[in-house]
């Protein structure tokens, strides 16, 4: 399927598998931290959700194997994983950059000016263009709705990292300074 | 069955009708009670309530805002107003939002003329629409099996993710993303394969999915339709053969509570194009004096089919695709005579579908071995006893290649053989006195007993190539000449004959067995009921 690019929508990459031989995540210390989250609920289903986030936590993103591999260790179907994996925009159902960068451009923050944040951002990692990944594998730039600081505009999320008050200048600085 | 017994009742009014309906049911039920069809897509009698398409809204007096039909229950006293300003206003929104990524092809598509967007929308939906910007494209994808998904027209009601889930406990299907941009995924490397799997296409009610069998084929409404059983199994679903042009082009599964609810199989949807074979036999045939066979007219073919049987011990080796009239017809010979009659079948891997009690592709892939059991026929295993002074009738078409090896040698010593079938198979052409062609199961009515011997009938769709007839009436003529019985008129006289003549079918009337059918005469004494790990 191939989508026209929007908000927070990552542009999809002609598909190939970045994960052969692909590594099993739920081994080891992995798999006693999903046993602990586990019995934390009532069904296994229940803990997809953290599940996926351990997978992405690893591997950058989830792919088709680790559907495979999720599903198994929650005894769920496959589709099932998959729909609920593309129900949420913040799972990667695709390689992304090293750096992830969310830039916040909903209403108070686009008055601040966040189109020139997001300008300067796709300048300085050589993406281009919203959702690709440059070709160092390095950033991935992409917008999304309210961070929810609209006080301090324009904020920006890069993987688990918050930065306020982001100028176009400092953007250039904070891409600099990433390895 | 009594009202005092069974479930509490609640009486309602439904536009005006008053509808009494056991407790528990649903407002889109009761309102079929009284001829009221709620506008729904995501509802389906056969399949979990999920309660999101918003299209059944209805308007109850009391309730703050307006019900979905499907997943509200009946109330005493409740009044419901189907086609009340408020819920039409809210249908047709609902329809104006259902329309603004579907493409509108409908010149183009399979479903047009029977697509429940199109009966909708002209019933209640606006007349133009007011969306100007571009429509979500997704391409087409094939998911396998017979199945084709067409993402721009799907509506998304969920119907074919919860069958295959809830029903085919083989869940494939999802629903992948979210908003505008949802669609119906299927896990990676899993087709619908499932020999169930093609009822999603049914189920669908718009044209996102499609059977590839029928891609293109017609249009809906070209198409006439009978009431039919499907001879794929001995699970005796109930069918609609649908024609065009006299060439059958699609089975499709009619409802039947007791049998099949709302499903057929694959293996008996699919295997439909035996039926409009063109190599069929279509003059009565007899062998002359210089050892050919030759083209004869009815009254000489029975007249010689007669001589060949007269006198002699009559054989019969019966198709279990053969009505029970027919087989009823035909053991009548075998009867006055003192002879044996034996049926072969063809066996395949039992595939049930998990959802629905006592439904599956049956091992015993034939119609009516049932019946054929129950008239006195015994499957042929082994040499059939054959002396040299018998007679043999043929009733089935795919004796062919190796014939049994008793018969060989019975003919070769002097038994006669008088084939009637609707195609000459090679190996027996060579042997037979007197060929007599038959209508196929679409081109005669009929009765075929299921395996839990439910005696359900079949009607007509096509009409017979050339000078073939229907089984029971040739074979009627045939007796009137051997023992000089009443010929039948109807199937209704023949199946009345064989009622009381069998203890199985006594009390079954062919006027009262409507389209749904009725069960044998103690059906459970005949060990016919459930006794497999099916029905658990």
């Amino acid at each position: 399927m191939t989508y026209g690019p929007s908000a927070g929508q990552l542009v999809r990459p002609p598909a190939h598998h970045h994960d052969e031989p692909y590594v099993p995540v739920f081994t080891g210390e992995r798999r006693e931290k999903l046993d602990v989250i586990l019995s934390r609920y009532p069904t296994r289903m229940a803990a997809l959700l953290p599940a996926l986030w351990m997978v992405q936590d690893r591997h950058g993103w989830v792919s088709e194997h680790a559907v495979e591999e999720v599903a198994q260790v929650l005894d769920l179907s496959p589709a099932y994983v998959k729909g609920v994996l593309s129900f949420y925009t913040m799972y990667h159902q695709h390689p992304v950059g090293k750096h992830f960068i969310q830039v916040c451009t909903t209403t108070p923050c686009n008055v601040c000016g966040a189109e020139d944040v997001v300008k300067a951002f796709l300048d300085a990692t050589g993406c281009g263009e919203l959702g690709l990944t440059s070709d160092d594998g390095r950033f991935t730039v992409i917008e999304v709705e309210c961070l929810g600081a609209c006080g301090f505009a324009t904020p920006v999320m890069i993987n688990d990292e918050f930065i306020e008050s982001v100028t176009p200048e400092l953007a250039a600085r904070i891409v600099a300074e990433r390895d | 069955m009594s009202e005092t017994t069974g479930p509490k009742m609640v009486t309602l009014t439904i536009e005006g009708r008053t509808a009494v309906v056991p407790e528990g049911t649903s407002l889109i039920e009761a309102a079929k009670t009284v001829g009221v069809l709620i506008p729904h897509y995501c509802y389906h009698p056969g399949l979990p309530v999920a309660g999101v398409c918003r299209m059944c809204l209805v308007d109850v007096e009391k309730f703050p805002k307006l019900a979905p039909a499907c997943a509200t229950t009946v109330m005493e006293g409740q009044v419901v107003h189907v086609h009340s300003e408020k819920a039409r206003e809210a249908r047709t929104g609902v329809l104006e939002f259902l329309l603004i990524n579907h493409p509108l092809d409908c010149p183009v598509c399979d479903q047009s003329g029977e697509c429940e967007l199109q009966d909708y929308t002209f019933q209640e939906g606006r007349a133009e629409s007011r969306y100007e910007e571009p429509k979500r494209f997704n391409p087409v994808e094939d998911f396998g099996g017979d199945v084709l998904y067409v993402p721009n027209r799907c509506i998304l009601c969920t119907r074919c993710v919860r069958f295959m889930g809830d029903v085919a406990h083989d869940p494939v299907l999802n629903v992948s993303e979210r908003g505008d941009r949802a669609f119906i995924g299927k896990a990676d490397g899993h087709d619908l394969t499932n020999v169930w799997a093609g009822n999603v296409v049914d189920l669908c009610p718009v044209g996102a999915l499609l059977s590839k069998d029928f891609l293109n084929k017609a249009r809906a409404w070209e198409l006439d339709r009978s009431a039919s059983i499907c001879t794929g199994c001995s699970q005796g679903c109930n069918i609609t053969v649908e024609t065009r042009d006299n060439t059958v082009v699609r089975l499709k599964p009619r409802p039947n509570e007791a049998v099949n609810q709302y499903f057929m199989c694959e293996h008996g949807r699919l295997d439909y194009r035996w039926i409009n074979r063109r190599d069929r036999l279509d003059q009565p045939q007899v062998r002359r004096a210089d050892g050919a066979l030759r083209v004869a007219d009815w009254e000489e073919a029975l007249d010689a089919a007669a001589d060949t049987l007269r006198g002699r011990r009559v054989h019969v080796l019966a198709s279990a695709n053969a009505s029970n009239e027919a087989l009823f017809l035909a053991e009548r010979l075998m009867a006055a005579s003192g002879g044996r009659g034996w049926f072969r079948i063809a066996r395949g891997a039992e595939a049930p579908l998990p959802g629905v009690p006592d439904l599956s592709l049956r091992a015993e892939r034939a119609a009516n071995a049932t019946g054929a059991r129950l008239l006195g026929f015994e499957e042929l295993t082994g040499t059939p006893a054959i002396a040299p002074a018998d007679a043999v009738l043929v009733l089935d078409d795919t004796l062919d290649g190796e014939l049994p090896a008793g018969l060989v040698e019975a003919l070769v010593r002097g038994a006669t053989l008088v084939h009637a079938g609707t195609t000459l198979p090679a190996a027996i052409a060579g042997r037979a006195s007197v060929v007599l062609p038959l209508t196929n199961h679409t081109e005669e009515e009929g009765t075929f007993t299921n395996l839990r011997g439910r005696v359900q009938r079949f009607l007509q769709s096509r009409t017979a190539p050339g000078l073939a007839r229907p089984s029971w009436f040739v074979l009627g003529d045939l007796a009137e000449r051997l023992d000089a019985s009443a010929g039948f008129a109807l199937p209704a006289e023949v199946f009345g004959a064989m009622a009381s003549a069998h203890a199985a079918f006594s009390g079954l009337a062919y006027e009262r067995l409507g389209l749904r059918g009725l069960p044998v005469l103690d059906a459970e004494a005949r060990g016919l009921t459930v006794t497999d790990a099916v029905s658990a």
